[in-house]
């Protein structure tokens, strides 16, 4: 059930109470109207006559019904709308499981006992002159009859009349719920419409008007009780129906009677008090509910968790935390970077930079520029390249460069900071911890995945539960067999040298196409087709996709743990994928080299031209104002800024247009691999030789591992691109965004659990610790590029600076105040950074060695705490054997001595009453006991055989241990658990194995 | 000279059209070939065996597979005696060649079954060789009766002869020559049973589903009657089980085992057993 479902349903009213204490309270309830009601007593005395008239019928008729068993009781439980009436009759316990279904109907059932309250005390007051042993008499008959209402007759005829005083404000509050639980009632019982109602006004008066302090001390004893049981629900060892069920009686029973325990004045105030909490409670519940529905796709992640298992769920998670970081990083360059320069820069088409040159001109508004993010889209706020070098833009002086250099640094900053804390905070979850040496007692304790919910997943994660069982069973024999370590090494190793030339083959792959692409660059791409121009692209998703699977076959060689395995399978392809990046850097790198030389070309041509453009057109007046020359027509420098973020060398490879034909790629491969297969697994079937749900090409699995990296190295790419294109960021939004709902879909209608469902949680670090790996690198090539080469001349926010952070200090002497200045060149003094740096590393290196010894601390008390429970264990079974051998003795005794009592004939005392006490004892023994033989054992010696008969595991232990070790099949278990499922001892085996 | 000509430009067309895929697209495929190859190496060492070998030694021979087995056993297997008779048979199919008898691992769940019912009136649709009549057969008890259905009138024979071989008589194994969707119907009134006890299905896969429908129809199946079902994941019965776990006449469990005389593909017997028709 989902969280906030069950918060809800807590939050509702409800029920249950035991037995006992119900009947407790209902006598007070009782005992305070028949006080209150006064003057109307010759009303009552009427109603008591009838009703004791019915009364005598009734218990005549419950004497007979007592006898049926358990079963009839059910079966009239589905009859009960119709006979009400006799169904009242039936007995507390079935009226109870009523009173879950129908909530209302509490409310009349109270009524019939109370009613049946109100008879009694109606006869105990008649009976008053009459004789002490009738009384008592008919009081054992009843008590003989109901098997309950009895502990507090005596003492309540007594009190009775103590108290007249009801108060009256109680008596209204009362009289609401009654008389609309009256109608309900009316309605249900139509037989005993006529004289309920009559009785009813007279009954719908305060219940707690009037308490002796007794009472009242019992009543808050019992909601104390109440109380702690709700607390303490949550570690019983009851199924989670009964658990339900107990919670909203015990919830109810508090909320009514809480109220009435304040004292004299005070009370009211008590009362006022404890609705205000009541109110204050469900509203702080109510709110923690609308925040669950507010975080995003929760209830979708959680349905998925369910039925995939908490792996397949952690990645959505993790796409989540992905999208609330690019969020924050969109909002940075959106807010700071591109709105402003929309809204304040200078127009398109004022500058050169701002516009589209006229050879682009024709093609600028093709379809390909959504693809290609060239024409219109790459002279625009998107790109490096649009941004004007004007220190401050608009009537708000908004220092448009600073504001580019110091989103760029902040992103990256944020970016660090948050997936460094992400660590630290997981780190701290972990608690180090050896997971190796108690291998069976792990597998036995902690396998289950108890957020799953599907049928389907649970039998898959039961299947590979005993598997793994089996498999660590043989595992334990092969390791104490001394297998063939030097085969199993020698097995890792080819399979890493494998891999080792996988990785070096596709490396080389990407660098060959890389330098075909530049070739063909250098000749112009218009000669060549669409194959040639896309090879890069095509060719690094391509590698990206297949060599994982490649990786994957090659890592059953190695025959590692799968968590281990799927450690080793994300470390490679995260190599792979490390490699074919780095191999394109490198590329860029030489591109931006070549970009730089054709600029100095560039420059010289431009003045030459400029000058040619005044001579030309301007020979005699030099005042006259500059000609004007539409920007389109002036030309320009290759601004390999942009180049970066949108275009390498003109050919097909830069970060946009990576990401968007690796979105692309991801989105055809969950079409054709997932959905396309499911369909055609799923209606192909019918016709088709072989099984294809089982065989061949079956549904696929969702691939945790390869998806999380795609993630993790589109943001990579992201973080690498950022700075020369702003539009990243919203781009990825939008990418995470899609594939949010995409990826949920497909996951939900094509994918089947996987195999092996394992928990996730131990390689969450994994993930956040290559995203940190990742993030260093790709800031790398940006922090380089951004400190080693100056900046384009003609393009971007930092044109005609010699380096893009000159802008700081720009900043520094224009904006800020001199000594500002002076005291910043103080503070960048290295006599003053060195030693600043060495304290850092000084309080780093600090910090961490405590953090070292508080972890060995950890691990010494975790050892402690383990040989004292060793201890205790040995301990416990001293004493266990101890108490066995006193048992046993204690037997032999017994026997003896029943032997002898036997022979006297006792056994006809075993009668109907003690018989259902010796069945369930002897169910519990899993063996027969005779009846008379384990009664004199028990009478003999009670406290020792009583304990063991107890304390002894119920049946389910036999049946663990007998059904499935020989292990044919894992359903085995499985069956013969359900099939003892109406046994007493088979919810042991439920509770461990199966899905509550 | 104009013909060669236009044949020359398809060619060159063929060619240009062959190059538009770059050499280093192919390649990137290698990876996604190499797991493929990798990862259905078994079935493709099953293709090898079951359909390879056994067209070059049919075309060599002369003889069909189910000869060369009987030729192979009758030259190293004892007469008379089942086990050795099972070993030959397993022998040959694992080293020589393959057959899909169902082999010594779910033989072994098989005689289990047995030992648990001990079946009087058995059914066997597909006999084959005769392999798992023989297996049927050494565990049953006295008086029990194994009606053995065979399509094929060549495998039939081989199969009778092992039968004999192994040392059953007629009365103990009835081989009834004839598609089992008209032999099932006839049961009664041609062979007199009343009650089947146990029916095991290792013929055409296909057949599964439709043989147990007639089998329902035609009343011989009582209350715990079993049906045990070979290869019901791979080749495979998807239709069979689906039936067989949504109709309710049935408690389905499947035994999931390797395939027979080969690595690494995995396969299942589904046992049912019958609940009687309420």
């Amino acid at each position: 059930m989902p969280r906030h479902k069950l918060i809800a349903s807590e939050s509702d009213v409800s029920i249950e109470v035991d037995e006992g204490k119900d009947n407790e309270f209902s006598l007070y309830y009782v005992e305070v109207e028949e006080n209150s009601k006064g003057g109307k007593e010759k009303q009552a005395t009427r109603d008591g006559k009838r009703r004791r008239a019915r009364n005598g019928e009734v218990s005549r008729r419950r004497a007979s019904e007592k006898r049926t068993t358990n079963m009839a009781n059910k079966r009239a439980e589905k009859k009960h709308e119709k006979h009400h009436k006799t169904t009242r009759k039936e007995g507390e316990r079935h009226r109870k499981r009523q009173r879950r279904r129908i909530a209302d109907e509490e409310e009349a059932e109270e009524e019939s006992s109370k009613e049946k309250k109100n008879i009694k005390n109606e006869r105990t007051k008649t009976l008053k002159l009459e004789d002490e042993k009738e009384k008592d008499v008919k009081k054992k008959r009843k008590k003989h009859v109901k098997n309950q209402e009895d502990d507090a007759n005596p003492g309540k005829t007594k009190q009775k009349d103590c108290q007249d005083v009801p108060l009256k404000e109680k008596k209204k509050k009362r009289k609401k719920p009654e008389t609309t639980s009256e109608s309900e009632s009316q309605s249900e019982s139509q037989s005993e419409s006529n004289s309920d109602s009559e009785a009813k006004d007279n009954q719908a008066v305060g219940v707690l008007g009037s308490l002796t302090p007794e009472e009242l001390e019992k009543l808050k004893e019992a909601v104390d009780e109440r109380k702690k049981l709700i607390t303490t629900i949550k570690g019983k060892p009851w199924p989670m129906k009964k658990k339900l069920v107990i919670l909203r009686e015990s919830q109810e029973f508090v909320e009514k009677y809480e109220g009435a325990l304040g004292k004299g004045k005070g009370r009211k105030l008590y009362a006022y008090k404890v609705l205000m909490m009541k109110k204050w409670m469900k509203f702080e519940r109510d709110l923690e509910n609308f925040k669950t529905a507010c975080i995003p796709w929760e209830m979708k992640i959680k349905e998925i968790e369910s039925h995939f298992g908490s792996s397949v769920a952690s990645y959505f998670i993790f796409l989540r935390w992905m999208y609330g970081i690019n969020m924050i990083l969109f909002g940075l360059t959106f807010g700071l970077v591109m709105v402003p320069e929309a809204l304040m820069g200078k127009p398109y088409g004022s500058m050169p930079r701002k516009t589209v040159p006229r050879e682009e001109e024709a093609s600028a508004m093709n379809f390909a520029v959504l693809w290609d993010f060239g024409g219109y889209a790459k002279y625009s706020v998107l790109f490096y390249g649009y941004y004007n070098n004007q220190r401050a833009i608009g009537w708000l002086k908004f220092r448009m460069p600073l504001s580019y250099f110091l989103v760029g640094v902040g992103t990256v900053a944020y970016s660090y900071m948050v997936v460094i804390r992400t660590m630290a905070r997981n780190a701290n979850e972990e608690g180090g911890g050896d997971d190796t040496s108690f291998n069976f007692s792990w597998k036995t304790f902690t396998s289950w995945d108890y957020l799953i919910g599907n049928p389907e997943t649970a039998d898959n994660k039961f299947a590979s539960i005993t598997t793994s069982f089996k498999e660590a069973i043989v595992e334990e024999q092969e390791s104490r067999k001394d297998d063939n370590i030097h085969l199993t090494r020698f097995l890792r190793v080819l399979a890493n040298f494998l891999v080792l030339c996988c990785l070096a083959g596709s490396g080389y792959l990407i660098y060959f196409v890389v330098r075909r692409s530049q070739k063909f660059a250098l000749e112009g791409l218009e000669n060549y087709g669409w194959w040639e121009r896309n090879e890069v692209n095509m060719v690094m998703s391509l590698l990206g996709m297949f060599c994982p699977m490649l990786f994957d076959v090659i890592s059953t060689l190695e025959n590692y743990h799968p968590r281990i395995a799927l450690q080793w399978q994300l470390g490679r392809i995260f190599a792979l994928f490390l490699g074919n990046l780095y191999t394109f850097i490198i590329a860029l790198m030489d591109a931006i080299q070549l970009k730089r030389a054709e600029e100095e070309i560039v420059k010289k041509n431009m003045t030459i031209w400029q000058a040619n453009l005044y001579n030309g057109t301007v020979p005699d007046n030099s005042t006259a104002p500059p000609i004007t020359v539409h920007p389109a027509d002036v030309p320009r420098g290759p601004c390999w800024e942009t180049m970066v973020g949108q275009v390498l060398g003109k050919s097909s490879s830069e970060f946009v247009r990576l990401i968007i034909s690796d979105t692309m790629t991801t989105y055809i491969t969950l079409l054709i691999g997932d959905f396309i297969r499911a369909v055609l697994v799923r209606f192909l079937n019918n016709c088709w030789c072989w099984d294809l749900e089982y065989g061949f090409p079956s549904y696929s699995e969702f691939d945790v591992s390869g998806n999380v990296l795609g993630l993790i190295f589109n943001q990579g790419m992201i973080w690498m691109g950022a700075f020369y294109a702003p539009c990243l960021p919203a781009l990825n939004l939008l990418r995470l965004h899609v594939s949010m709902y995409l990826q949920c879909w497909a996951v939900m209608c094509c994918n089947v659990p996987q195999e092996r469902v394992f928990k996730a949680s131990g390689s969450n670090n994994f993930y956040m610790a290559m995203l940190l790996v990742i993030l260093f690198l790709s800031t790398l090539p940006a922090i380089y590029t951004i400190v080693s080469f100056p900046p384009s001349f003609d393009c971007g926010p930092f044109s005609g600076k010699n380096r893009m952070f000159d802008v700081i200090q720009e900043t520094l002497e224009t904006d800020f105040p001199a000594w500002f200045g002076k005291v910043f060149s103080y503070a960048s003094n290295p006599g003053l950074v060195l030693p600043f740096l060495l304290l850092l590393v000084l309080a780093i290196y600090y910090l961490q060695s405590t953090s070292k010894t508080y972890k060995r601390v950890n691990m010494e008390l975790k050892k402690k705490l383990q040989t004292q429970n060793e201890e205790n264990k040995k301990k416990n079974k001293l004493a266990a054997l101890k108490a066995a051998n006193e048992l046993e003795q204690a037997r032999k005794a017994g026997e003896q001595r029943s032997n002898s009592a036997s022979d006297l004939g006792v056994n006809e005392e075993s009668s109907s009453l003690d018989e259902a006490g010796h069945h369930r004892q002897a169910g519990q023994n899993g063996r027969l006991i005779h009846p008379s033989q384990s009664q004199h054992a028990q009478s003999s010696e009670p406290p020792v055989s009583s304990t063991h008969t107890t304390t002894r595991p119920p049946a389910s232990r036999s049946h663990t241990a007998s059904g499935h070790l020989p292990g044919t099949d894992g359903h085995a278990l499985w069956l013969h658990c359900q099939k003892n499922g109406s046994q007493r001892g088979a919810g042991k085996c439920h509770g461990l194995l199966c899905p509550v | 000279m104009l013909q060669s000509v236009s044949c020359g430009s398809r060619k060159f067309r063929i060619w240009s059209a062959l190059k538009m895929v770059s050499p280093a697209i192919a390649l990137a495929f290698l990876p996604l070939l190499l797991t493929l190859i990798i990862r259905y190496r078994y079935y493709f060492v099953l293709l090898y065996r079951a359909v390879l070998i056994r067209w070059v030694r049919d075309c060599l021979t002369g003889l069909s597979r189910e000869e060369r087995a009987f030729q192979y056993i009758l030259t190293h297997a004892t007469p008379g005696d089942a086990q050795s008779i099972l070993d030959t048979f397993d022998h040959w199919c694992s080293k020589v060649e393959f057959i899909s008898n169902i082999g010594p691992k779910k033989g072994k769940i098989l005689d289990r079954l047995l030992q648990e019912h001990c079946p009087i009136t058995v059914l066997e649709l597909g006999t084959h060789c005769g392999y798992s009549t023989v297996r049927i057969a050494r565990s049953l008890p006295i008086g029990a009766r194994i009606y053995s259905v065979e399509m094929d009138e060549r495998n039939a024979q081989v199969a009778e002869k092992i039968i004999r071989l192994a040392g059953f008589d007629e009365d103990m194994v009835e081989l009834i020559v004839r598609p089992s969707d008209e032999v099932i119907p006839r049961l009664r009134e041609d062979f007199g049973v009343e009650r089947l006890d146990l029916v095991f299905m290792d013929h055409w896969k296909r057949c599964y589903l439709p043989d147990l429908q007639l089998l329902e129809g035609s009343g011989l199946l009582g209350e715990g009657s079993i049906i045990l079902a070979d290869n019901v994941i791979f080749p495979g019965a998807p239709n069979f089980l689906r039936h067989a776990r949504r109709s309710g006449l049935y408690e389905v469990r499947v035994h999931r085992a390797m395939l027979e005389y080969i690595r690494g593909i995995r396969d299942g017997m589904a046992e049912l057993t019958f609940l009687g028709i309420k």
